[in-house]
């Protein structure tokens, strides 16, 4: 009797998850925290457009992502550095630009910053808003970063440390939105974050002369310093062709294009929409 | 074994199903258990034989140890291993230890109060809501640290004075020793004080009343009489908070500060607004450097470590629990 109730049940249940996965198509991604509002923007127009294709994406951190890709877990990864050795077995597609902003508490009138300030703020040389100039704090400055898992942290290091590891002194966050989080909430903080993340309460600062917004945001010709491309990695073999059309579209298709300039990027290869 | 009987649903055979089936299970455990640990000592071993006990020690900068090793992977020039991890075991030993002193004295007064003093009506209110408090996931208390104890510290108890004294070596933000404490301490109180109420109303009755009858007054009689003859349990409950706060990582990646620094008592008061990192957080947060050899080796050296010292931690709590039960008459 009890055997019968158990194989009821778990063929009721069986029958509950079967219409979840008949016919659909589930694509499985992770990476970039940096790329996570573009990339659930992306996803939602193509899931309406696409029935049956449903994605879900892990933000893990690029480098995590790369990881996964690599082992299988993942069917692609968002990313926003440029490849590396390490990076094997993985092919990089350029997905649209983002620029990594400088970002200030409103407290903090500081208007322009120098990427040689910015290095030296981030290996603990300059530790004094007052050294920095061009600011009304005479305060310590706290840097805030992300940690190594982040490609954010990666691109940080790249363009603005010369690949030397950030100073003690600098707090390394978990994820985008804890920078942000930190950069909100305490007037001395300086951090950096992608133009999606721009929002109320954090002030982004011109680097080199130049604001961190979309129309300077290029990589050739080189406007806005911090300007880098973010990139869907898919595995160099057996990638999946559903995931190769989805990156298709959001590179050409020009609704694409308005859905990434609306969520915060910036596009770089789409058509432009008739107007 | 007898041919001629089998009942079919006889209390013989169900009694033996369930005996083999469960003593299956319990194997099963045990076996898994097992070969964690060794699955996880074997990884880990490349990194202590190389280090040996200096592995234990201080010395260098976790972060640049942490980054040779992971980068030595794709040089082609031979795996780094070199690694001190004091700054992070000394970070625990503070957090954890920290927490459980605060945790012990604060969760034995409030299960007192629950047992022997609070009306009823609040023991009804209170005992359910404890128990929900213990089980709420960490991370919800890591979110509540990052908006609400975080900048309060950072903002109004740090002063400019005190940031600018350690400016360049490290950022006072609030992300710090008393954070990542506090909030480890909210988080493992409500478990020892469910499993220390639970022990004080298990305290035979006969012995509170005995007490009372000769006239010593009730705060007297449940101190020297509950309170002594629950120790076990408040022995077992304190290493399970004990072992809570060892493991606890997600918060702790959140709140404590993420420099492999070690804060020292030296530096006055201002060594409780020091950024530190635990060993938990530490396998959190160089997850993504798996992939190379030697890092992975450093990671699972020091998840080696952290089950060493759960282990040892039970092994303490079971030798004084079973020196205390003479107190008991069972």
């Amino acid at each position: 009797m009890r055997i019968k109730t158990l194989a009821i049940t778990a063929m009721a249940v069986l029958a509950f998850a079967a219409p979840a996965t008949a016919g659909a198509q589930t694509l499985i991604g992770s990476g970039s925290v940096a790329a996570q509002p573009v990339l659930q923007a992306l996803f939602k127009a193509y899931e309406k457009q696409n029935k049956g294709i449903h994605f879900t994406y892990t933000p893990d951190g690029g480098n995590a992502g790369i990881k996964d890709v690599q082992t299988g877990t993942s069917q692609f990864a968002g990313q926003a550095r440029t490849p590396l050795p390490s990076d094997a077995g993985t092919t990089y597609i350029k997905l649209y630009l983002d620029g990594l902003c400088m970002d200030v508490n409103p407290a903090n009138k500081i208007k322009n910053i120098s990427i040689e300030s910015l290095h030296n703020i981030y290996r603990g040389i300059e530790t004094n808003w007052s050294q920095v100039g061009g600011s009304n704090l005479t305060t310590t400055i706290d840097p805030v970063g992300r940690d190594t898992n982040g490609g954010t942290y990666t691109f940080f290091l790249q363009a603005v440390l010369n690949n030397e590891l950030p100073a003690s002194n600098v707090n390394a966050l978990t994820a985008d939105g804890l920078v942000v989080n930190a950069v909100k909430q305490d007037p001395n903080a300086i951090g950096y974050a992608g133009l999606a993340w721009q929002k109320k309460g954090i002030t982004p600062v011109k680097v080199n002369g130049i604001a961190c917004e979309a129309k300077n945001v290029s990589v050739e010709p080189l406007k806005y310093p911090l300007s880098r491309y973010i990139f869907l990695v898919l595995p160099t073999e057996n990638a999946s062709p559903a995931v190769q059309k989805f990156a298709t579209w959001a590179r050409s298709n020009a609704e694409a294009g308005e859905i990434i300039n609306k969520a915060g990027g910036v596009a770089a290869f789409n058509k432009k929409a008739k107007k | 074994m007898e041919e001629d009987f089998q009942p079919e649903y006889g209390p013989k055979w169900s009694d033996q199903r369930v005996e083999r089936l469960l003593g299956a299970l319990v194997l099963g455990v045990v076996a898994l258990l097992l070969a964690l640990i060794v699955v996880v000592f074997v990884h880990g071993w490349p990194s202590f034989s190389h280090n040996g006990l200096a592995w234990f020690g201080p010395g260098g900068n976790v972060e640049e140890e942490l980054a040779q090793i992971s980068q030595s992977a794709e040089t082609g020039a031979g795996y780094i291993y070199t690694f001190h991890a004091w700054p992070l075991i000394w970070s625990t030993i503070l957090i954890a230890g920290g927490s459980v002193v605060l945790g012990l004295i604060a969760a034995l007064f409030i299960s007192v109060f629950l047992v022997e003093f609070a009306p009823s009506w609040m023991r009804a209110i209170l005992t359910p809501v404890v128990r929900f408090l213990a089980s709420i996931p960490s991370v919800i208390y890591g979110l509540l640290g990052v908006l609400v104890l975080v900048p309060f510290i950072g903002n109004h108890l740090i002063s400019e004075h005190q940031k600018a004294s350690v400016a360049g070596i490290i950022s006072l933000t609030g992300y710090s020793l008393m954070a990542a404490i506090v909030v480890l301490t909210i988080m493992i109180a409500p478990l020892m004080v469910s499993i220390f109420t639970d022990a004080l109303n298990s305290v035979k009755p006969g012995w509170l009343e005995g007490s009372l009858a000769l006239g010593v007054n009730r705060w007297r009689t449940i101190w020297k009489i509950g309170v002594r003859a629950a120790r076990p349990a408040i022995v077992a409950g304190t290493v399970l908070a004990l072992a809570r706060a060892i493991g606890e990582s997600v918060m702790l990646a959140m709140l404590s500060g993420s420099t492999a620094f070690a804060p020292n008592p030296i530096d006055g008061l201002i060594f409780i607004f020091e950024p530190s990192r635990p060993l938990a957080p530490t396998i959190v947060k160089s997850s993504d450097q798996l992939s190379s050899p030697p890092a992975s080796a450093t990671l699972f050296a020091i998840a080696s470590f952290l089950l060493f010292s759960a282990a040892v931690f039970s092994l303490i709590g079971w030798l004084t629990r079973r020196s205390m039960n003479k107190y008991l008459a069972r």
